[in-house]
């Protein structure tokens, strides 16, 4: 039987300069695909206490079911690795077209292993691998890399790179394939200790799924959904075809619920000119789309940088307009294009970037902070393009500030910890927990730090919950997270959920590969992999302090709309309780020996 | 027949050569396509397909030196079966429209007239345009 999985993966060990194609067991296979065989494998194979720089963490490369397939909004890849930045177990996504490319060499994820002795340029044509000198492009920014590797070895190639963040070991470093990143985490750093400055993926396969004219149905019955979503003006999937991800930062900033100034307000009055509407009226814009994808909430703009330039950037996507936006007091949206491009340029995640950059000027503001030849002050085109350098290429206090926020707030000391807005050193998104509680439950207890993508989110933004509320949250919260993790297996990009019926995954997966999977079966296996996430972050060593909100989101909110909300410390805990009682863990956010069983892991935890 | 295309308006998402793919070979696989989105990054890409009305002379028909590739009712087609795989009309081809895969030259058919890209393609910069239009 024909299957959309080819079930083998290639194993690359770097040192060796060596590649071996391997048969994936059915104990992994057990997890679909994406984020789940992903976990699976790295809790397999990588001790959690490990140094995440160290030779001996992995990156385990993976796609799903769909990828590749006819199936719209499946482009995403997925990265699990230990990460830099949270030394959690990470898993990490990026759209565009390197997911479906992998699938094409004929490969259900690639694994690296080890590290190379010189920097390489590793170059995959389907199960074959080349390594090439990356001494011509060390330094250079990810779209040169990108670059280098078309122009000198075939622009059929699908590339991955890091830019001189992930070289020098910046926690927060992405991996930059074309026009998406996986941002989150600091896989760039990791791809950056392994000395792999860029990757060319190039196959010949065919994709074939085991059902063809029944996934062909689905597919057809999928593509209305989302032409139907598509067409809606207000609708969330509506707003980001029209708009781009920046088009809900009106309704967040009306709700009072976009964090602004490092989290001292909940609005801010700049917001609209730095918006998805207002770049799409104002700059020149082209929309773009990840493989397959009907929505294309990408965009490309053209603007002017501060010295005049005309340049061309990709984005900026919703989170940066927050944590380059609105987060830093600034509301000129050539500063923050700019800004956005220089995160791809150097190679580092815009979101924690932003948030440790926020703190570093409320610490400088109240003196506590200072960098020589630079005037920190939010608002400030110097200061906020001056560290975004300094972090970069780790000089001055970007080499403090390049740990990331949590990290050098313990460093400075001086009472500055309960200011850095991060879970696990992980940055807030642009949603504000005080605002919003359930989804401050979300950061608090995310497995990667302060996650949005598993929060009620919609719930609590459109309205259907009581967004100031402690109740039912911690519920509400867990469905958020196991089923999130489930559709993470296929890998469904977010928004595909919120047009697409759950029963719907199942009938996808059977027509792909043939697997038989109830959606009980496959929330269950979200489940199954947020504990084992869990289980790898207590070997690693997390506690239950771990899953706390900073000391800023306990005291008062200011602003208009937003004016006084706060996140109250007994009523946060209580939610937190209530929210491990609810997961089958202890006190201590330990899963139970009860809890372990009934998910087929109890193995796992000795 | 042929396309009209609105290349400002394509997403790259290639939905096209996806449904292409299919149509012509069961399976996805981009190389199956015989339609292309070539990425011109930053600048919008180019789209690569037989623009039958808009070519001068189908300099395709006369250079294969099997007459494998004729005219029928406005379009050109390519019998598989007579060609050589010389690659004469990929390269004399304006609109690059022309692919070689497993050793033979393929183009779009246009679907007998109901070609599978054009109905994938939301943003509508891919369209049919009939015969005489």
């Amino acid at each position: 039987m024909t299957s959309s999985m080819f079930d083998r993966m290639l194993r690359i060990d770097l040192g060796a300069q060596r590649a071996e194609l391997w048969d994936v067991p059915e104990r992994v296979r057990a997890y679909i695909g994406g984020m789940g065989t992903g976990v699976r494998i790295l809790y397999d194979e990588v001790d959690p206490t490990i140094d995440p720089l160290a030779s001996a963490n992995k990156i385990v490369l993976t796609v799903g079911p769909l990828t590749g397939t006819a199936a719209p909004m499946h482009a995403q890849s997925c990265i699990v690795t230990k990460s830099p930045l949270s030394g959690t177990i990470l898993n990490s996504y990026a759209g565009g077209f390197l997911g479906p490319e992998i699938k094409f060499c004929g490969l259900d994820g690639i694994i690296f292993e080890g590290a190379a002795e010189a920097w390489s340029i590793l170059l995959i044509d389907d199960d074959q691998v080349r390594f090439e000198s990356a001494t011509p492009i060390l330094g250079a920014t990810t779209e040169a890399a990108e670059a280098y590797v078309k122009e000198t070895y075939g622009a059929d190639y699908r590339t991955l790179s890091i830019g001189p963040a992930g070289e020098n070991a910046v926690a927060m470093a992405g991996a930059f394939s074309e026009t998406r990143a996986f941002g989150r985490g600091g896989a760039g750093a990791v791809f950056g200790s392994k000395r792999i400055k860029a990757i060319g993926v190039r196959g010949t396969h065919a994709v074939t799924p085991a059902d063809p004219a029944r996934f062909s149905e689905l597919v057809a019955q999928n593509m209305d959904a989302l032409r139907a979503a598509r067409a809606e003006e207000f609708g969330l999937v509506g707003i980001f075809s029209q708009f781009g991800t920046g088009g809900g930062m009106p309704l967040v900033n009306g709700r009072g619920a976009l964090p602004t100034m490092n989290h001292t307000y909940g609005s801010f009055e700049g917001a609209e000119t730095i918006d998805g509407p207002y770049y799409e009226s104002n700059f020149y814009t082209r929309r773009i789309a990840c493989f397959g994808c009907p929505i294309h909430c990408g965009r490309v703009h053209k603007f002017n940088s501060m010295e005049g330039n005309e340049l061309w950037g990709r984005g900026p996507e919703y989170e940066t307009m927050f944590s380059f936006g609105s987060n830093l007091l600034n509301n000129d949206p050539q500063l923050l294009a700019e800004a956005n491009r220089l995160t791809e340029h150097y190679g580092v995640d815009s979101l924690t970037t932003g948030v440790t950059i926020a703190w570093a000027l409320e610490m400088a503001e109240a003196g506590k902070l200072d960098a020589p030849g630079l005037e920190l002050k939010f608002g400030s085109p110097e200061a906020v393009l001056g560290l975004l350098e300094l972090i970069c290429k780790r000089e001055g206090i970007g080499d403090l500030l390049a740990n990331g926020p949590r990290h050098a707030a313990l460093e400075l000391g001086n009472d500055s910890l309960p200011s850095a807005m991060q879970v696990k050193n992980s940055g807030f998104a642009a949603w504000m927990p005080r605002r919003m509680k359930g989804t401050g439950l979300a950061y608090a207890t995310s497995n990667r730090g302060a996650c949005h993508k598993r929060a009620p989110i919609g719930a609590e933004i459109a309205g259907a919950m009581d967004m100031e509320s402690y109740e039912g949250k911690a519920a509400v919260l867990i469905e958020n997270q196991n089923v999130v993790n489930a559709i993470f297996t296929l890998i469904s990009c977010r928004f595909h959920e919120f047009v697409t019926d759950h029963e719907q995954y199942p009938e996808f997966i059977a027509a792909a590969t043939g697997q038989r999977v109830s959606w009980e079966e496959l929330r269950t296996l979200g489940e199954r992999i947020w504990n084992l996430e869990k289980l790898f972050n207590l070997k690693a060593g997390l506690t239950r302090a771990d899953d706390m909100l900073p000391g800023k989101c306990f005291e008062p909110v200011l602003g208009k709309t937003s004016q006084s909300s706060v996140m109250e410390a007994e009523k946060f805990e209580a939610m937190l309780d209530e929210y491990y009682s609810l997961r089958g863990w202890d006190s201590e956010g330990v899963p139970t020996a009860e809890k372990l069983e009934a998910l087929g892991i109890a193995d796992d935890a000795r | 027949m042929g396309f009209d295309i609105d290349v400002g308006s394509c997403t790259e998402c290639k939905r096209c050569m996806i449904a292409c793919s299919l149509a012509k070979s069961g399976s996805v696989r981009m190389q199956s396509a015989r339609i292309e989105i070539v990425p011109n990054w930053p600048e919008v890409p180019e789209i690569r397909v037989c623009r039958f009305e808009d070519c001068e002379g189908h300099p395709c028909v006369d250079v294969c030196p099997v007459t494998a590739i004729t005219e029928s009712e406005g379009m050109v087609l390519i019998d598989a079966e007579a060609c050589i795989g010389c690659s004469a009309c990929v390269r004399v081809c304006p609109y690059h429209a022309i692919r070689m895969d497993d050793g033979k030259a393929w183009k779009c058919d246009l679907c007998g007239g109901d070609p599978a890209c054009v109905k994938e393609c939301v943003t509508e910069a891919l369209k049919h345009r009939e015969v005489g239009a």
